[in-house]
């Protein structure tokens, strides 16, 4: 038996740290919807050295899309090098002008209490969909405030910290959304698959047609009614089953998110 | 001081992941730099030190990569124990070996997220996300790899050209 546990001891050693590890990460799931002290740390920490990256990022997105434009420009001289970089300083505060215009256009559309944000960081994985905005609770961004920009519903804040925020995007597996087919009214359920959304319980008999726009149903009490969320992309009827599968293209392009909206809790 | 190496490399990998790398790839996919670290580390690290260090940058990369806290810990420490119980019959300097570690870290990776998820969490079809993500995952994190590894190969290069007593010479153990 001695001579058993000294050949395994470091097998059945790793065994129950991983065993640990599960149960650890099974308990800290029944959580109550808080950020965590070790997610807040990490957020508090990191959120600056995030935030100059991503303003460094963005600076050097603007000035290299201008002034190499599809790459024919490499042989310009030093002078006209810098009036395109100083050109493209200026286009970028233009196009900074113009999302922000559009944000600001959604605010006065949907008259509610609003901080603007800017994205500064996307999730570290590629299985899961979420963003780090620049905004926490010291400007009143709260766990589960809805996140939208100019085209729709973008998400809910999941974590804050006193200067930073996590997003969970509705493209994300684990995010849902009660939804409603805005043209025929028809309930149902936006679950995020990656890139698009899958809407569930939409029953067979019921008349969905490509194009249809989805909007939040507010129900549940998660996202405020009324929000787009995206357009029917592709619609499957079996003939036999009780649900068809419909497929939706959200309004919001995720790749190119750089400002957005947390809708802030109404003072009573 | 080998720890500090160890967290700056990790907080390097995840400002690459997070802000630097992702315009460079659509659709929300990227290499896994923090994974890499991982089997690096467990190439080189006893099972309790590298352990421990490993648990802690799971639960970390947790912050910043998905919503469930503590599901990194788990899935990196066990990718961490698994190389590590291979470590001492291998030979670290061989690409095509770094490869298959890679490859199998990756696949066990995945594996155990789904695992994770899909018994413990309530979320639907999330093994589709993964499965729809996991040829380009693999093929990123074997680039990456190569590239790291030649790059490290060619540092080494330059290292032992460089007159002696220039660098502080390495304890051989």
């Amino acid at each position: 038996m001695w001579e058993w546990w000294k050949k395994n001891r470091s097998l059945l050693f790793g065994l129950a740290l991983i065993l640990a590890a599960l149960l650890t990460y099974s308990l800290g799931l029944k959580d109550d919807g808080r950020t965590g002290w070790v997610e807040g740390l990490a957020l508090r920490t990191g959120g600056p050295v995030l935030g100059v990256a991503a303003g460094a990022r963005y600076s050097v997105a603007g000035i290299w899309d201008a002034v190499i434009p599809g790459g024919s420009s490499l042989d310009l001289d030093a002078e006209s090098r810098r009036l395109r970089a100083e050109m493209a300083g200026i286009e970028e505060l233009k196009r900074e002008n113009d999302r922000l215009r559009r944000l600001l256009g959604f605010v006065e559309e949907h008259p509610r209490r609003s901080v603007a944000a800017r994205v500064i960081a996307e999730d570290a994985s590629s299985w899961f969909r979420t963003i780090e905005i620049d905004r926490g609770y010291e400007d009143g961004v709260t766990e589960g405030l809805s996140v939208v920009d100019a085209a729709g519903l973008v998400g809910r804040v999941v974590r804050s910290t006193a200067h930073a925020a996590q997003v969970l995007l509705i493209t994300d597996a684990s995010s849902a959304v009660a939804v409603l087919v805005q043209d025929e009214r028809i309930r149902g359920v936006c679950r995020g698959q990656g890139g698009t959304l899958a809407l569930d319980f939409a029953l067979v008999q019921d008349a969905i047609q490509v194009g249809d726009g989805v909007i939040t149903s507010g129900l549940g009490g998660v996202f405020p009614k009324g929000l787009v969320v995206g357009y029917v992309r592709s619609v499957h009827r079996e003939q036999f089953g009780l649900f068809q599968t419909v497929e939706v293209e959200p309004a919001v392009d995720f790749a190119h998110l750089e400002e957005v909206l947390v809708l802030l809790k109404e003072t009573p | 001081m080998q720890i500090l190496g160890y967290l700056l490399l990790a907080g390097l990998a995840l400002v690459l992941q997070t802000v630097l790398l992702p315009p460079f790839f659509p659709g929300g996919i990227k290499p896994d730099l923090v994974l890499l670290l991982t089997i690096w580390i467990g190439l080189r690290e006893s099972p309790w030190r590298g352990g421990l260090l490993v648990y802690g940058l799971g639960w970390v990369y947790d912050a910043y990569a998905g919503t469930f806290p503590g599901l990194h810990g788990f899935v990196l420490l066990t990718v961490f124990l698994t190389v590590c119980g291979m470590a001492t019959r291998l030979n670290t300097e061989s690409l095509p070996l770094i490869w298959c570690l890679v490859g199998g870290g990756t696949l066990l990776q995945a594996a155990l997220t789904v695992f994770a998820i899909e018994f413990f969490a309530e979320t639907s079809r999330f093994w589709a996300v993964v499965l729809n993500c996991l040829p380009a995952q693999m093929l990123l994190n074997l680039l990456f790899a190569y590239l790291l590894h030649n790059s490290g190969r060619r540092c080494r290069q330059l290292a032992d050209q460089l007159p002696p007593g220039l660098l502080p010479r390495r304890h051989e153990s």
